[in-house]
């Protein structure tokens, strides 16, 4: 326990460490999050060509969407499809920006590019909740279950795999439960999702050095020629690592959900998570998804870590060790997309390289016969990899230097 | 208490950083001496168990250090040649961290740590930042840190590089104080030292043990081989190229050279009593230290 404090000590005494702390937090909490709420994602729009020219009123739009969105009463049936369409096409036409501002026009589009195609008019360069007759909105939940087996047969997800696929979307409740989505939709869609690739970037900088930094600083021979200077010495530097990771993601995880509750509250917690995307099959809310998504994110992160502190203990450089660990995640997140398929899922089990918005895809994964939704795999593997790493990490460090 | 070196072998490639090497080292202080790259450090490092012998074994008592793991590390006491430290810690934090490796209990070891302050001089700044110290000072960190958990085997690689002449003799005063009934191995450049405080002198050029023996063993080796003649200023440049000089000096307009010869190098030197440094440069008459 002494040996962890001291080694969780020395690790927050590196200015690198400090200085990569602030850096996230900027980054991710005031950049990512509150700026994000209050000006370039959900600020009235002024100059359309950037989101930088939006004005800084979020906070006061979102409660005015809120409060829009809420009048239409809860449930999501053709009816209030239909009001929506109606009320939407009224206040453009008198006032577009107020129509932009404060309606909730992205979901309802998307349902309807999605749900009814033929309704739309390739010469009219308006979307399509501008024009379209809102009579001819109708069978919202035939239409979706109709979109989603078309959408698993265009995929080529057919058979045992569509029925096992389908078998999973029984469990979602209709009528859906309906509030204003965006803030979900950026939130769940973007913000978290995003969390992992900036994390595995600072954790890198600070964590490549935990045992690699003992030979920058000619300190390992002192290290390993003291009694507990082999395995509980690197059990401890191993504790610190996790320590240090849980630390940076209690800290964003902590300063991204003050913000959302300061900016987006609790409202629409229990619509269903297919309200920002029609085609889901996950049986769940908006709160099971961020839950989902944040432990996605932790067992992304102690994954990520396990591998970066193997890595340390294997060089004996702090350039190679963060240069290898950025590698691990960056690499694959650049090469993936000249992959073939399979290959990018098997990427996607490496920590933090999957992403937690999978909840809203039919990906699976098909083992020794049977199919496997994506995110279950996706939210285990990642952890387990970290998890092995450690007993190597441990002989790495107590046997590197006797090469 | 004895270590026993069994034809301890370190390979680098083609190259035998240290070969064969047996011993035997009982308590007391070990001198080891050689010229850069005879092959000091791996040999320590090797009964630090921290470089892994290419062949040969060491022993502690009868058993095999590697063997032992954390008992054999827990009487050990080591200062690198190119000793680390963290720069961002005080004097004192970093013996308690080195403290907390080696498994002192936190009481014993601040207790420890202030008294080995002390003794090496570096009270008045145990709590300014180790960054700060001059190279002497770090010097005497690593001497004190080395010394914590009172090792019955202690090993300095090359302890008094950047002492100043002041510190060297209070650490040769520690270390002769300390020794007692341990096992001080020590490598050094500086002749001096050596003679002054190791018990056994062990002699090492090109991976091999070309000697072993105490101070005046060793330099009873020398007898008949140490000379001085008195020569013309003219004259150095020639007796440099012909002889092995150990020292020059000048008296009045004439200069004193010192000689190292098997045979009277010539009619005017007289035979004189030799040191141990003449007996380094006797075996590294191209290396550093020959005039």
């Amino acid at each position: 326990m002494e040996l962890f404090l001291l080694e969780h000590k020395k690790l927050w005494r590196k200015r690198s460490t400090k200085i990569s702390v602030m850096l996230c937090f900027i980054y991710i909490v005031v950049f990512g999050s509150i700026l994000s709420y209050q000006w370039f994602t959900f600020g009235s729009s002024d100059n359309h060509t950037s989101a930088f020219g939006n004005h800084f009123d979020g906070y006061s739009m979102i409660r005015n969407r809120q409060a829009y969105s809420r009048s239409f009463g809860g449930e999501l049936t053709d009816e209030t499809l239909q009001e929506i369409i109606n009320d939407y096409q009224k206040i453009e036409a008198a006032d577009i920006e107020q129509a932009s501002d404060i309606t909730d026009w992205q979901t309802i589009d998307n349902y309807l590019s999605l749900l009814w195609p033929e309704l739309k008019d390739t010469d009219i360069y308006k979307i399509i909740i501008s024009y379209v007759d809102s009579e001819k909105v109708t069978g919202l939940y035939e239409r979706r279950q109709q979109a989603i087996e078309s959408f698993l047969e265009n995929n080529g997800q057919t058979g045992q795999e569509k029925d096992y696929l389908l078998r999973i979307n029984e469990s979602v409740k209709t009528p859906f439960h309906y509030e204003w989505s965006q803030g979900w939709a950026t939130l769940l869609g973007d913000v978290i999702p995003d969390l992992g690739s900036v994390l595995a970037l600072f954790l890198s900088i600070v964590l490549s050095s935990l045992f690699a930094g003992e030979w920058r600083n000619n300190t390992s021979a002192l290290v390993l020629t003291t009694r507990h200077g082999w395995k509980t010495v690197a059990c401890a530097k191993i504790l610190t690592g996790f320590a240090f990771a849980l630390e940076l993601y209690l800290l964003l995880s902590a300063g991204n959900i003050v913000s959302q509750l300061l900016f987006l509250g609790v409202t629409g917690w229990n619509m269903p998570i297919q309200i920002v995307k029609l085609t889901a099959i996950a049986p769940m809310n908006m709160l099971q998804a961020e839950i989902y998504e944040y432990v996605f994110l932790l067992l992304g992160i102690i994954g990520f870590t396990g591998i970066v502190m193997l890595i340390s203990s294997a060089v004996k450089n702090n350039v190679s060790a963060l240069l290898l660990s950025l590698a691990v995640i960056y690499t694959p997140l650049i090469i993936t997309k000249y992959l073939p398929y399979e290959i990018q899922k098997m990427l996607d089990l490496i920590p933090l390289v999957g992403n937690s918005a999978d909840i809203f895809r039919t990906n699976t994964f098909h083992i020794f016969g049977a199919y496997i939704w994506s995110p279950y795999l996706l939210i285990t593997v990642p952890v387990l990899i970290g998890l092995t790493c450690l007993p190597f990490t441990v002989s790495c460090w107590a046997k590197r230097q006797k090469a | 208490m004895e270590l026993s070196l069994d034809r301890l072998t370190k390979q680098y490639g083609r190259k035998a950083a240290v070969d064969r090497v047996s011993a035997e080292l009982g308590t007391g202080v070990h001198g080891l001496l050689g010229a850069n790259g005879a092959g000091k450090t791996s040999l320590m490092r090797m009964l630090c168990a921290i470089l892994e012998p290419t062949s040969g074994e060491v022993f502690l008592n009868g058993k095999e250090i590697t063997g032992m793991g954390a008992a054999y590390r827990n009487l050990l006491g080591y200062l690198p040649q190119d000793f680390g430290y963290y720069p961002n810690y005080t004097a004192m934090e970093f013996l308690l961290y080195i403290a907390a490796l080696k498994g002192i209990p936190k009481k014993i070891a601040k207790k420890r740590a202030v008294e080995l302050l002390e003794l090496v001089g570096l009270t008045e700044v145990t709590d300014k930042k180790i960054k700060t110290y001059s190279g002497g000072m770090k010097q005497r960190i690593g001497i004190a840190q080395a010394l914590l958990n009172s090792p019955e085997i202690l090993i300095l690689d090359e302890p008094t590089a950047g002492l100043d002449p002041k510190e060297r003799v209070r650490f040769r005063n520690l270390l002769a104080d300390y020794a007692g009934d341990k096992i001080v191995i020590l490598s050094t450049h500086i002749v001096s030292d050596i003679e002054m405080i190791a018990d056994d002198v062990l002699l090492m050029k090109s991976g091999k043990i070309l000697l072993q023996g105490t101070v005046p063993d060793l330099t009873r080796q020398m007898e008949g081989k140490v000379w001085e003649l008195m020569i013309q200023p003219e004259d150095t440049k020639i007796w440099q190229a012909k002889a092995t000089i150990t020292n020059l000096r000048h008296e009045g307009s004439q200069i004193i050279l010192r000689i190292l010869s098997d045979t009277k190098p010539d009619e005017g030197a007289v035979l004189c009593e030799p040191t141990l440094e003449d007996l380094y440069l006797y075996y590294f008459p191209t290396k550093e230290g020959v005039m």
